[in-house]
């Protein structure tokens, strides 16, 4: 994966594929699409969760890209870029619905969820079902850093930069989603089932 | 270590990127302590499993349609983006003032269409829709007429250009026409997706996000030639006054 800073080499690729895009080069915004677009088709559907409106957001995103291009200056790669743009889009999208819905948005301090104490693991083997609904029903800042992390792979220092905000706090970010996925499959799945 | 130290080593410790001496010190904390034991195994497990959680891949349309609402985006630096082929920029020169207003009438044909509320996204309530309100049919109906306005357009615009090959790039013209053309094959798609399943919302919508997708093309075309004619206005004054004559 590209770094958030990047080498000379990719800086320098980055830059020419944006050039290319700014001159016209149609090719040049395909591959760029090619390059980007499962990784940041996967982040939009599971940061909407099941409301399924991940294709339409995947091409927003792109347009987006496209009309921002120009900003772009190789400050960090542009696939860090890319996906701080889209990440800031789906959560713009999902404070504007539960705007709409009347609730609450979830801010960086909100408290944890209840550890689950036991002597014993709690979960067996996690169905992708069961991680799915427990992925989707996290706050979506802490949903934002625990897609890029745990499931895309990024660095904290990337997941940082994409989202804006500081390496520990990804950090806590992080822990704050695995903790309120644990309790979930600990209590919410089993509550689910009943 | 107690537990509220490890609990601040969990995410290096679960991540694997404690130095040795911190992974000495947990696991000394970890072989007296099972809660904190069973909790890192339990995160591990969510790590490992989100880790391999399936790749899912956006649906083959959504490139056809990313490309036909970049096609009919406007240019940066007074470019259009060809999705056609591989090469470097169009230089756009300054040409063809004529080409303004022809295809300004051709808009001014569309403004009908402009102006259409998408249909609704719930069927229930489209099938309760007053029968006055434009459907599919009516709106391509009157597109597929405006068409046929638009194409006596570019013919007229291509006569210009064989007679006056001098002033009129051609990259300019073949630009425009892929554009153009990666709008209708998303039309053409769309309105195949709509004679498969007729009833369907979201076939309804694509279809009348691709034509609105060719009307926006058509003004920020309007709006490119009116920016060169700025730079020129002599020469486009020329070109219009030819075109009405």
């Amino acid at each position: 994966m590209a770094p958030s800073n990047p080498t000379g080499d990719v800086k320098s690729a980055d830059l020419d594929l944006v050039g290319r895009i700014r001159s016209g080069d149609g090719a040049a915004f395909e591959t760029l699409y090619r390059q980007h677009a499962t990784r940041l088709y996967n982040l939009a559907s599971r940061m909407m969760g099941a409301h399924g409106e991940a294709d339409d957001l995947l091409q927003d995103i792109f347009l987006l890209a496209y009309r921002k291009l120009g900003s772009f200056r190789g400050e960090s790669s542009l696939g860090t870029w890319l996906y701080r743009l889209a990440m800031n889009h789906c959560l713009d999208v999902l404070r504007n619905r539960q705007t709409r819905m009347g609730q609450q948005t979830d801010s960086l301090d909100e408290p944890d969820a209840a550890p689950v104490a036991s002597p014993v693991p709690v979960l067996g083997a996690v169905s992708r079902i069961d991680l799915e609904r427990a992925i989707d029903s996290l706050p979506p800042a802490c949903r934002a850093a625990f897609l890029l992390h745990d499931v895309e792979g990024f660095g904290h220092q990337e997941v940082g930069t994409m989202l804006g905000i500081s390496e520990g706090t990804s950090k806590s970010q992080v822990h704050k989603a695995r903790m309120r996925i644990r309790w979930y499959l600990a209590n919410g799945a089993k509550r689910a089932e009943s | 270590m107690n537990c509220a130290d490890l609990n601040e080593a969990l995410v290096d410790l679960v991540d694997g990127r404690l130095d040795g001496a911190g992974q000495r010190t947990v696991e000394r904390h970890l072989e007296g302590c099972a809660n904190c034991r069973a909790l890192v195994e339990d995160l591990r497990s969510i790590r490992a499993a989100a880790f391999m959680l399936d790749r899912r891949e956006p649906k083959a349309e959504t490139w056809s349609k990313v490309k036909a609402a970049i096609a009919a985006e406007p240019a940066s630096r007074g470019r259009l983006l060809d999705m056609g082929a591989r090469r470097g920029g169009v230089n756009w020169p300054v040409w063809l003032g004529a080409a303004a207003a022809l295809i300004l009438a051709t808009v001014i044909g569309l403004l009908p269409l402009m102006n259409r509320t998408p249909p609704a996204h719930d069927d229930t309530a489209q099938q309760a829709t007053d029968a006055a309100q434009p459907t599919v049919d009516s709106v391509t109906a009157e597109f597929e007429a405006a068409e046929k306005h638009y194409q006596k357009a570019i013919d007229d615009l291509q006569t210009i250009a064989n007679k006056d090959t001098g002033e009129l790039d051609p990259q300019v013209a073949a630009v425009l026409q892929k554009n153009l053309t990666v709008i209708d094959q998303a039309i053409t798609e769309s309105r195949a997706a709509l004679r498969s399943q007729p009833s369907s919302a979201n076939a309804q919508s694509g279809l009348f996000e691709a034509l609105r997708s060719k009307v926006a093309l058509l003004q920020q075309t309007v709006e490119l030639i009116n920016e060169m004619r700025k730079g020129n206005q002599a020469e486009a004054g020329r070109r219009a006054q030819t075109l009405s004559q």
